[in-house]
């Protein structure tokens, strides 16, 4: 008897439970997974995301959780296991991108994951300190090329993001991206924005929101933009593109929302017209431009240029001696 | 003579030797991105474990002589003196339990595992002498603990992959 | 100047404000006082909540949940023994011996009285010696951090309890495990596996190595006072008692003010500095360690010294310090505010507000410690058989809850076997964890100097502040062998 009732149970929960996924998607929170610390780029994003997408999606919650550790891949590899529901997703970074692009093994693939769309673009910035002989990149390049006295950059390491600004710089101007300028690894944007105003080391170019209130309080001189376009806030600085650095030039932060491997088509489809009503969104703006970031929601194909991304870096870690 | 002070001397000189010798060859590798000039990254793990080792050796030395002499310290002074055989069950009961706790995790889930893990240690601790308490904190404990986690912080909690308890939400 | 704080005055005290600030230290005397539950969780948690408050209200209410989750820690290092973060690590060394003694309440209350005269010097210093300070942050680079860290290691010697010796294997043992996962230039060291590449986290390994050993040594042994309860005996502080501390205090304090300014730095080694300090310095320190309230005070002083000038890098700079100014900042950037010279410049109303509620806060601070101080010291009329299995929960559900990785709590769960073989070999575990917490800053930033001056030396002995620590392990250094050499000189006497 009970065992009849059990599987008559079980039955209809399944029903129920496939019925109402087809028929309308959220229906309990979403958990979006902030693979870095609380309180940096992806945090904020993924709050800003959580709080303003609740609004398109039947009124469910998105909840942020912060799952750290490992150059975020703790986090992506914790969403791209779980159950490809729609209801674990990840606030991806381009480390997501670089990680796999420059270690010899990587836990996640760059593609091991359903592509949602992008978020945002975070343009980073080449910077010195104020009273830095040097008043433009071109400056710093003479100075780099003559080899005069060894310059020392600020990095989160070798194969991080901001090493890699660096790095492609010195190469695209020939010269030994390893030997050049000396690396001083710091762990975050705030410790290397320290020891840049500190004077302990002669430049960076690491991501925009780490420096805009060091650039405008006039402490720091922003040299080159790594990012598609100018900054608004930093209009007479030139990108990295119209210098005519090649690699440079296609390096630039941003955000974008993955899921697990195997999502369904019609929780992809759903999650497409939200973040095009997010990109419109002016709550979002608005905390976008806060941040120091460029809204790119509902814009572009995300897989491809997930893609292109993972290319650039390979390539250059190959150049660079990272990867045999 | 052997006492607890030469055995101390000889487990810290087979530690540190083990991390110096064969650990660090093994798993530190020294990339190649790295100038020449920086301190590579095993530099400082070998600085250590030789700065450990150096201090094994000294104290074999010198408990070896010290027992030879008769001087005797009170080496655990905080612990008793005579070691039952009932203790050694038991030591071995707790690390039976956090093992077993640690290979649950991932089959029975959170909740189920940490249940079993609160009755384990209630029953270790002699804490069942409360029955009723014991039984009542063991269950209703984890389960409090895993719905405010879950609904306050949205904690994931692994569910298992047994699947026999629900995940509390 | 004055006209702009009576004007914050009277428009910081809001009834929302003074609710943030309220809910806020309640909050976080709780949630940092129950094991495993950190203050970083905390102002993680309530971040969504500020989004759309007012810009002073949110900071405060962050602010305040900081400041009370630093006192909340010590609760449970003196009752149970297990530190709610690592800054009150130290607190355990004589807080668990006195509630041992039945003289839990007393200890609580010196931890309360502390730590409130070391946030309030805080947040004066932060008001008047926010300039000096913020210029000291930034001259303090990897050089000079080096030798600051030598100097912090050197106190190991104060916290090795009966042998030195034992005292630089437990050091080494915390430098070694430090170091495993990414180091600064992205190379993996000791990853065995996928979980270790992350490296190990503070909280497990602190908790496994203070809590856990005390539940194993319960159920080994079966020894101690785990059928009974402890007495609640004296729980008053009297005069005398604070008057003897009163020095430790202050300094303490001071100390938490210096440390807490220079951003990486942060409470837990404040706290071990003046403790040692203390130790050095007092009349009763062959009490240290056996349950003595001046290492109380001296500890939870200068943690809480800290919560104040920590804001010194981040509102004068712009620059965090830590994972919970980290935070901070990333709310002042939601509310559009922009931390640094510019806030002075444009937001100084609110600057001047900020101010006045942290001063605020203070009292506020007092008041919820006394209140519920009484509650929580009924913890220690708990029986120790009951009370271990429910502190193993609340750390296997809170550790994980950090960061939803089950490897957190495998690591605590082996700290925990760790620590009792140490407590077996008399290895203290102190050492341990000063070395774990500062060993990776010694560490990179020698690699760093060296990188920056390109393998020469020289760099070390370059500036004003290096030279001043560089005297200063000598003197301690010289300090510590007299010492030594005294205690084996008396031992020889004795035998």
């Amino acid at each position: 008897m009970s065992k009849i009732l059990k599987s008559l149970l079980a039955g209809c929960a399944l029903a129920i439970a496939t019925g109402v996924a087809q028929a309308d998607y959220p229906e309990k929170a979403v958990t979006v997974v902030a693979p870095y610390g609380a309180g940096g780029a992806s945090d904020l994003a993924a709050r800003s995301l959580a709080d303003v997408a609740r609004d398109y999606l039947g009124d469910q919650p998105v909840v942020v959780i912060n799952k750290t550790g490992n150059g975020g891949m703790n986090g992506a590899r914790f969403v791209s296991e779980s159950a490809p529901d729609g209801y674990t997703l990840l606030l991806a970074r381009v480390g997501m991108a670089l990680y796999p692009a420059v270690q010899e093994s990587s836990p996640v693939g760059w593609d091991d994951y359903t592509f949602l769309g992008s978020l945002e673009a975070t343009p980073m910035i080449l910077a010195v300190s104020a009273n830095s002989p040097y008043q433009n990149a071109q400056d710093l390049i003479e100075a780099l090329k003559s080899g005069a006295s060894p310059l020392a950059y600020g990095a989160s390491g070798a194969t991080s993001i901001d090493g890699f600004t660096v790095q492609a710089l010195l190469s695209d101007n020939d010269l030994d991206p390893l030997r050049a300028a000396t690396l001083v690894p710091y762990k975050g944007g705030s410790a290397l924005a320290t020891a840049l105003l500190g004077g302990h080391v002669d430049f960076l170019a690491v991501a925009a929101g780490s420096l805009m209130p060091h650039i405008e309080a006039g402490k720091m001189r922003a040299l080159m933009v790594y990012a598609p376009s100018r900054m608004d806030t930093l209009p007479d600085v030139p990108t990295a593109s119209e210098l005519g650095f090649e690699k440079a030039g296609q390096i630039s932060g941003w955000s974008a929302l993955y899921g697990p491997k195997g999502l369904p088509e019609e929780i992809v489809a759903q999650w497409t017209g939200v973040l095009k009503q997010v990109g419109d969104d002016p709550d979002w703006l608005t905390l976008a431009n806060r941040r120091g970031s460029i809204s790119t929601a509902g814009q572009g194909d995300l897989a491809a240029f997930a893609r292109s991304q993972y290319e650039l870096f390979n390539g250059m870690a190959k150049d660079f001696g990272y990867l045999k | 003579m052997i006492n607890k002070n030469v055995i101390r001397a000889v487990l810290i000189t087979l530690f540190f030797g083990l991390v110096h010798f064969v650990l660090i060859p093994l798993h530190v590798p020294r990339p190649s991105f790295i100038p020449g000039f920086a301190p590579p990254p095993d530099m400082w793990p070998r600085v250590v474990s030789l700065l450990g080792l150096g201090i094994g050796l000294f104290s074999i030395a010198t408990s070896v002589l010290e027992s030879r002499q008769g001087v005797s310290h009170d080496l655990t002074a905080s612990l008793p003196v005579r070691v039952s055989k009932g203790a050694v069950v038991r030591l071995g009961a707790v690390v039976l339990v956090f093992a077993g706790f640690a290979i649950l995790l991932p089959l029975l889930g959170f909740l189920g595992s940490s249940v079993l893990l609160a009755l384990a240690t209630f029953l270790l601790t002699g804490g069942f002498r409360y029955r009723t308490l014991a039984v009542l904190l063991a269950l209703f404990l984890p389960v409090a603990l895993q719905l405010f986690f879950a609904n306050v912080m949205y904690t994931p909690f692994p569910a298992g992959s047994w699947g026999v308890l629900p995940t509390l939400r | 100047m004055w006209n702009d704080i009576i004007f914050a005055v009277s428009s910081v005290a809001t009834f929302a404000n003074v609710l943030a600030m309220s809910a806020g230290i309640l909050a976080g005397v709780v949630i940092g006082a129950i094991p495993g539950m950190t203050g970083t969780m905390a102002v993680t948690l309530a971040l969504p909540f500020t989004f759309y408050m007012q810009p002073v209200t949110s900071i405060l209410l962050l602010v305040a949940l900081y400041k009370g989750s630093t006192y909340g820690a010590s609760i449970s290092a003196i009752l149970i023994k297990t530190p709610g973060t690592a800054s009150a690590a130290c607190t355990i060394l004589d807080g668990w011996p006195l509630a041992r003694q039945g003289k839990a309440g007393k200890a609580l209350n010196m931890a309360l009285v502390s730590s409130c005269i070391g946030d309030f010097i805080s947040n004066i210093s932060l008001i008047f010696l926010a300039a000096p300070l913020a210029l000291l942050a930034l001259r303090v680079g990897p050089a000079e951090y080096f030798m600051l860290m030598a100097f912090a290691l050197c106190m190991v010697a104060s916290i090795s309890g009966n042998s030195l010796l034992m005292g630089i294997v437990s050091a080494c043992l915390g430098l070694l495990l430090a170091t495993v996962g990414e180091d600064i230039y992205g190379s993996y060291r000791f990853a065995m596996t996928e979980d270790m590449k992350g490296g190990l986290s503070i909280a497990p390994v602190l908790i496994g190595l203070f809590a856990l050993p005390e539940l194993i040594r319960m159920i080994v042994f079966r020894d101690g006072p785990q059928g009974k309860a402890m007495k609640l005996g004296d729980n008053h502080l009297t005069l005398a008692e604070f008057k003897g501390s009163f020095k430790s205090i202050v300094r303490g304090s001071f100390i938490g003010v210096v440390l807490g300014a220079i951003p990486g730095i942060g409470p837990s080694a404040a706290a071990f500095f003046s403790y040692g300090e203390a130790r050095r310095s007092s009349p009763n320190r062959d009490n240290f360690g056996k349950g003595e309230l001046e290492g109380i005070a001296a500890s939870e002083s200068a943690n809480n010294g800290c919560c104040g000038s920590t804001m010194i890098p981040l509102l004068a700079l712009g620059v965090p310090g830590d994972v919970i100014t980290g935070v901070m900042l990333g709310a002042f950037m939601i509310q559009g505010l922009t931390p640094g010279p510019l806030l002075f410049q444009n937001n100084l109303n609110e600057v001047y507000m900020l101010f006045v509620g942290m001063i605020f806060s203070s009292v506020l601070l007092f008041i919820a410690g006394k209140l519920t101080a009484r509650y929580f010291s009924r913890i220690a009329a708990i029986p120790q058989v009951v009370l271990g299995p429910v502190v193993l929960m609340l750390c296997i559900y809170g550790i994980y809850a950090i960061s939803s990785n089950t490897f957190d709590v495998t690591i605590l769960l082996i700290m925990g076997a760790v620590g009792f073989v140490m407590l077996l070999l008399d290895i203290p575990a102190a050492p341990f964890l000063i070395a774990f917490i500062l060993g990776p800053m010694f560490e990179d930033n020698l690699r760093r100097a060296l990188a920056i001056s390109r393998g020469d030396l020289a760099i070390f002995f370059q500036s004003p502040i290096s030279w001043l620590f560089a005297v200063l392990i000598v003197f301690f250094l010289a300090y510590t062998v007299r010492w030594e050499l005294q205690k084996l000189r008396q031992k020889r006497a004795e035998s």
